[in-house]
């Protein structure tokens, strides 16, 4: 009899042990957070593309229009910093002296080769600029860069003049050499 | 100790983030090249006035003086290691220079007079035309300093029918071609 009251009891402590522990379990329990580093970089980059390689020229002796046998376009595709301020697309020769050559000691000078940008005045090629020979560059365009042209494109219509009238003295031959188009942002 | 250790620390954080900011001052694009090919090509042209002179003969007369004088314009581009430019005026034939189809002027009774300088009759075998039967007009050094160029010879002409069996020639129509041609030499 004493038995049976003692395990009455402890049945009816133990049921109302479980009726407590049931709300407590159901609270919120967190983890730690775990944290996920996040890095997302957009590279600045410039990208340069030209529609033609080769331009061929028939010369006329002692003649100041010599035009190149076709135009070349080239394609500016930007996405810059923040801190840029400026593109800039240039033409250069490696040497003022000799832009083109016949490989004989007869060259035609930078100062004689000039570039019609958009429809523009054919210029020389007398100036430095950041590539190339010392004399021998031209800034094709220059791109003012603000908050709303960070990511931008820009093509400028190249056509090409070589002027011989200072040179009434060349010899005949052939006259090869390479121009670079380049752009630059800063 | 510790103060000094922080602001040395600054210095190279200062450094790298400088090294950094001038690193990414600027940013280029690709160079791209166009080639360029000018051919300028070797010629040489002789153009007249005109081309056609008219005699009135007089029997065994040395002077037969032609209706109009003529001007030949020689233009060239040349290549280098040209050394010379010639102009020649000639005939076919040295027995016939003129002929009615039956009796004949040679070409030693037909005299050029070339920049007014004293009358030559075209007896010389030169680079065009039958043997002894052509007059050299001009002979042009070429150096580098006339690589292109051009020159004129204003030429008279006159048939002398004083010499030889000529001043029995009978009346009649003479024809005849002269011809005027330049050459380039090495």
């Amino acid at each position: 009899m004493q038995t049976r009251t003692k395990f009455g009891a402890m049945a009816a402590l133990l049921i109302a042990a479980a009726m407590f522990a049931e709300p407590a379990r159901a609270q919120v329990r967190n983890s730690g957070a775990s944290p996920i580093a996040l890095n997302a970089v957009l590279s600045d980059s410039i990208t340069l593309r030209l529609s033609g390689n080769a331009v061929n020229f028939t010369l006329v002796g002692g003649s100041p229009t010599n035009h190149g046998s076709t135009g070349i376009t080239a394609t500016t595709t930007w996405i810059l910093r923040p801190s840029v301020n400026s593109l800039k697309l240039y033409a250069f020769f490696s040497s003022s002296t000799a832009a083109l050559s016949d490989g004989a000691g007869h060259n035609i000078p930078s100062t004689d080769f000039h570039i019609s940008a958009n429809g523009g005045a054919f210029t020389p090629l007398t100036n430095t600029v950041a590539f190339g020979g010392a004399n021998a560059g031209l800034q094709v365009s220059s791109v003012p860069i603000r908050g709303n042209n960070k990511t931008g494109t820009n093509s400028n219509v190249m056509a090409f003049n070589i002027n011989l009238a200072p040179l009434p003295n060349l010899p005949a031959g052939v006259y090869t050499g390479t121009l670079t188009i380049q752009a630059q942002a800063f | 100790m510790k103060n000094a250790r922080i602001s040395w620390a600054a210095m190279v954080g200062l450094a790298i983030m400088l090294s950094t900011s001038i690193a990414s001052a600027q940013l280029n694009s690709g160079a791209q090249s166009i080639a360029l090919n000018a051919t300028l090509t070797e010629s040489l042209t002789l153009n007249l006035s005109a081309n056609t002179v008219n005699f009135t003969l007089s029997a065994g007369s040395p002077t037969n003086a032609g209706s109009a004088g003529i001007t030949a314009t020689t233009t060239w581009t040349l290549a280098a290691g040209r050394t010379a430019v010639g102009v020649y005026a000639y005939f076919g034939s040295a027995t016939a220079a003129l002929t009615d189809g039956t009796n004949n002027i040679p070409s030693s009774a037909f005299y050029i007079a070339d920049n007014a300088t004293p009358s030559a009759p075209l007896i010389n075998t030169v680079a065009f035309g039958a043997g002894s039967a052509g007059l050299q007009l001009a002979n042009v050094p070429i150096t580098a300093g006339n690589r292109s160029g051009s020159r004129t010879d204003a030429m008279t002409f006159n048939i002398n029918l004083s010499t030889g069996s000529l001043p029995l020639l009978p009346a009649s129509t003479y024809t005849g071609v002269l011809n005027i041609q330049a050459q380039a030499t090495t």
